[in-house]
């Protein structure tokens, strides 16, 4: 018979008669990948994973298989566009790239000597690695205010995991995890950083035991032993839960906590002000189960907590991280084997040190705006958005003049979306780079044509923490499209910064692999380079903390004035919180669960992918929909007190029927109207920003639990 | 009996749809035309327990097509390997073979006035490549395509996951001895 292998380069060549294929590393999410490109007539005609990649072992999700309709769709912009009539006009003409760099970099310097380098925020989205080019720039100029996800997305986990024990533990995945806890998350479907779907799936059919923590009966809590449905935003009282039944059984790491952990006797003493009967009742979670839970975790090693994001975008955001961590280190699975593992990058010249924060004097970086609130947050040069829609909308502390958005787009994708576009639309000028004109991009004044990753050369994944670094090679020119980074290099030069930059980004991939002696012309005939992997090394070093150990009480928080120890905090909208607020809306709303095929308000234009989901979806209890006169597909209208958005109906049985379930991000390429129907399904018309509601020490927004009615639209229209 | 079988493991599945995705690439079929497609069963009770399977739908390749039965332009044939070819040139869009199928694995194709279903990638097959779902794009390994006789044992054994294994015995090794 035939010999059939799987991803047989040679034989696809041959078959189908492509010309050529390069070996790159996808990033249509934070990036990862090892992919194939089949190339053909110059055209991209093929994408298959890479089964050498040490990240994806050939595997590929939806996103990654569908690039080649991003990269050659119609509405792409190709060129340079400035706006020739009013906000939102949708009115554009083209211009020339020197044109457009001319004009952005004459903005920086008028605004600069005018109204300081704190007047310009420069802003992206979610990781995209192009996030060392925009802290470069703006460091350089001088202009604390870098405005990005960070705020509660991955920047809490690292900030939180550097002040606890120096940085981000990642979970080995090949040394096989024997009990996996699944915090929030649902990585089989969402790109958590560092991690991707498939090692995990392979460590559970290796064996390993499965804890689900998720309000959701998602499908990895259909083949968990112990799924803990908690009521949503009540996760560190469940974590301190946890802990009391490890601390109080005996089940931690009696070595760990004798020689390496800091804070010991205050931090049982908080976990003793939560036992188990009051973590049930905050939680909803029975007792039994957390106890159940917890001696499963503690007694089952290797054991590792996979996490995301749904923790941070909380008002508990920085510490959820730390609780999940204590549960990490008290269980002696930091720096273990098959555990959660401190990996060190190659030695290159890391993000930070590339993001050139040594270079932003003092006195610039104390102008940080929201920095005396949110302290930890501005140590990391991070700032909460509300920051700066109140600076251009108030001029407090000062006027905000300028934005430069890079791969962002607030409108969508920030809480309280209507002050977003307020201020937005007030701005004096604003520039955006992107692959369409979205709907932050209509308010723009000059909009730039992004490449997408196969347009481009880079060090892929090198802000990461699993510390590989994997080579992404450009296989196609789309029009005038440019990278981010060689767009900012052009940018840097035009406003004196000419010594930091390259005569094209070539130089600055050189200058980031310097420390190991090669360049972008080596580094790019290699596979990857991964940094030394070695386990419990703070059993030689101690942990890069101020007190060498694992700060269960943190010395860094106690210094900022703010509680060493985490503790639960209601979010501000429950029915706990705001009793009465709750019988006008009488339903938990929880905004977010991932859906294949989309990242955040990305790829609604790609038909391979939007054909997976043509409509914005709410899900809802039936017996909920029952009361509410609901119909299964029906469009539903949600509400809160800050506006209401449409979404469809759809039915639900694996939540409490007290909550409701909205997907976020959603606007609508097809709608040719300038405003592409972004108020329309938006959930962040319904999210809130104000300050009391985000973390106290990041200023993370509080995005994915509140209160909310719902009914059939056609009521409504009765109403009306 | 049919030579090859591509069957899913849907106990596995994660729902990632990238198979759905891999299945546009090769055939680039409109929106509405899905050769593959992953459907929610659940959450519901079963026996007291919620529960909650993907369920991933395609042609079975009968060993007696119904679709080939009903198809008044014999447009629809069964080679001798067993998988059922549905050729669009012969196709008058009649829309009998829909009707006929049992497992709603046949679409009509608005564009082309045809209709349309898995042909189990036989171009690729008949050049010794897995059909586009099946060549390792899955992040759950859930979809195995092989010899009819041998494919349960191979979802029983998953040899994938034994040279995983293997693969990450040989890794540590080596590390190991980068540390000594």
């Amino acid at each position: 018979m035939l010999e059939f292998k799987y991803s047989n380069v040679e034989r696809e060549m041959e078959v189908y008669g492509f010309d050529y294929v390069v070996k790159s590393h996808c990033r249509m999410c934070h990036g990862g990948c090892g992919v194939f490109v089949y190339v053909k007539d110059e055209k991209i005609a093929k994408i298959a994973g890479d089964p050498d990649c040490p990240i994806n072992h050939g595997t590929l999700c939806s996103k990654g298989l569908a690039s080649t309709q991003l990269v050659y769709h119609p509405d792409r912009l190709t060129y340079p566009v400035k706006r020739i009539g009013h906000k939102g006009s949708g009115k554009w003409e083209r211009i020339s790239w020197d044109e457009a760099i001319d004009t952005i970099a004459e903005r920086i310097i008028d605004y600069k000597d005018k109204y300081g380098a704190e007047s310009i925020v420069f802003g992206y989205g979610t990781g995209r690695e192009n996030e060392a080019v925009i802290y470069r720039i703006a460091n350089l100029l001088g202009s604390p205010n870098v405005l990005t996800a960070g705020h509660f997305c991955y920047g809490p986990r690292i900030s939180s995991s550097i002040i606890t024990m120096g940085t981000n533990p990642i979970i080995e995945y090949e040394g096989f995890p024997k009990c996996i806890m699944m915090w929030g998350n649902n990585v089989t479907i969402s790109n958590p950083d560092c991690y991707k779907g498939e090692p995990f799936s392979v460590a559970l059919d290796a064996g390993a035991k499965l804890i689900v923590v998720d309000p959701r009966f998602t499908k990895p809590a259909a083949r968990a032993d112990i799924w803990l449905q908690l009521r949503p935003g009540t996760d560190p009282a469940l974590a301190y839960g946890i802990l009391n039944v490890i601390v109080n059984e005996g089940l931690y790491d009696k070595d760990f906590v004798e020689n390496h952990v800091y804070g010991w006797e205050p931090f049982v003493k908080r976990v003793n002000e939560y036992p188990l009967e009051k973590v049930e009742e905050i939680t909803w979670v029975p007792k039994e189960k957390i106890r159940a839970a917890a001696r499963l975790f503690a007694t089952t090693k290797p054991a590792a907590i996979q996490w995301g994001v749904a923790i941070e975008q909380q008002i508990n955001c920085v510490d959820n991280d730390r609780l999940l961590m204590f549960i990490m280190g008290l269980t002696g699975n930091i720096d273990a084997e098959g555990g959660q593992v401190l990996y060190k990058t190659p030695p290159i010249v890391n993000v930070g040190q590339f993001g050139a924060h040594a270079m932003l004097p003092r006195e610039q970086a104390q102008k940080r705006l929201g920095g005396e609130r949110f302290r930890l947050s501005s140590r990391f040069a991070i700032i909460t958005p509300k920051a700066v829609w109140d600076a251009i909308l108030e001029e407090k502390p000062y006027p905000v003049k300028m934005l430069f958005f890079i791969s962002s787009n607030p409108v969508m994708t920030r809480a309280n979306a209507k002050e977003v576009y307020r201020a937005l639309e007030k701005v004096e000028f604003m520039a955006v780079s992107d692959f369409f004109i979205t709907p932050t991009a209509e308010l723009a004044d000059i909009v730039l044509p992004a490449a997408t990753w196969l347009e481009m050369d880079y060090i892929g994944d090198f802000w990461k923490r699993h510390g590989y670094i994997l080579p992404r090679r450009k296989v196609v020119q789309i029009g005038e499209c440019l990278s981010d980074h060689e767009m900012l290099n052009r940018l840097g030069k035009k406003i004196g910064q000419e010594q930091f930059w390259w005569d094209t980004f070539e130089g600055g991939l050189d200058f980031i692999l310097q420390p190991m002696g090669i360049k972008w012309n080596d580094f790019k005939q290699m596979d990857y380079i991964r940094g030394h992997v070695k386990h419990l090394k703070y059993k030689k070093y101690g942990f890069s903390t101020p007190t060498r150990k694992f700060e269960l009480y943190s010395t860094i928080l106690e210094k900022m004035g703010y509680d060493p120890l985490p503790k639960h905090r209601e979010v501000p909208e429950s029915p706990i919180s705001a009793p009465e607020l709750y019988k006008e809306y009488p339903y938990i709303l929880i905004t977010g669960a991932r859906q294949p095929g989309f990242f955040h308000s990305e790829n609604r234009q790609l038909p391979w992918l939007r054909g997976l989901h043509k409509d914005p979806i709410v899900q809802i209890h039936p017996d909920t929909a029952a009361s509410e006169g609901i119909k299964e597909g029906d469009w539903v209208v949600i509400e809160s007190p800050r506006g209401k958005v449409r979404q469809r109906a759809q039915f639900f049985a694996g939540m409490d029927k007290r909550i409701v379930s909205a997907q976020h991000a959603w606007w609508f390429p097809e709608k040719k109207e300038p405003g592409h129907g972004w108020a329309e399904s938006n959930i962040n018309i319904l999210t809130d920003n104000a300050y009391e509601g985000c973390d106290p020490t990041f200023g993370a927004t509080n995005i994915r639990t509140l209160l909310c009615k719902i009914y059939p639209e056609k009521r409504e229209a009765t109403h009306e | 009996m049919n030579k090859y079988t591509l069957k899913v493991d849907e106990n596995s599945c994660w729902g990632c749809k990238s198979c759905e995705v891999a299945c546009k690439q090769e055939h680039n079929t409109p929106n509405n035309v899905r050769f593959i497609y992953v459907t929610e069963d659940g959450p519901r009770y079963v026996n007291g327990k919620l529960d909650f399977t993907y369920r991933v739908n395609m042609c079975k390749h009968c060993d007696d097509p119904p679709c080939a039965h009903a198809c008044p332009a014999e447009a629809i044939k069964k080679r001798d390997d067993g998988i059922v070819i549905l050729n669009e040139d012969d196709c008058n869009g009649c829309g009998s073979c829909i009707d006929a199928c049992p497992y709603n694995a046949i679409s009509f194709d608005e564009e082309k006035g045809v209709a349309r279903k898995c042909n189990l990638c036989y171009f690729r097959i008949d050049n010794g490549l897995y059909p586009a779902c099946a060549d390792n794009i899955c992040l759950a390994h859930c979809i195995y395509f092989g010899e009819t006789d041998t494919i349960d044992q191979m979802i029983k054994e998953k040899p994938w996951l034994k040279s995983r294994i293997e693969q990450a015995r040989m890794e540590r090794i080596r590390q190991t001895r980068e540390e000594d």
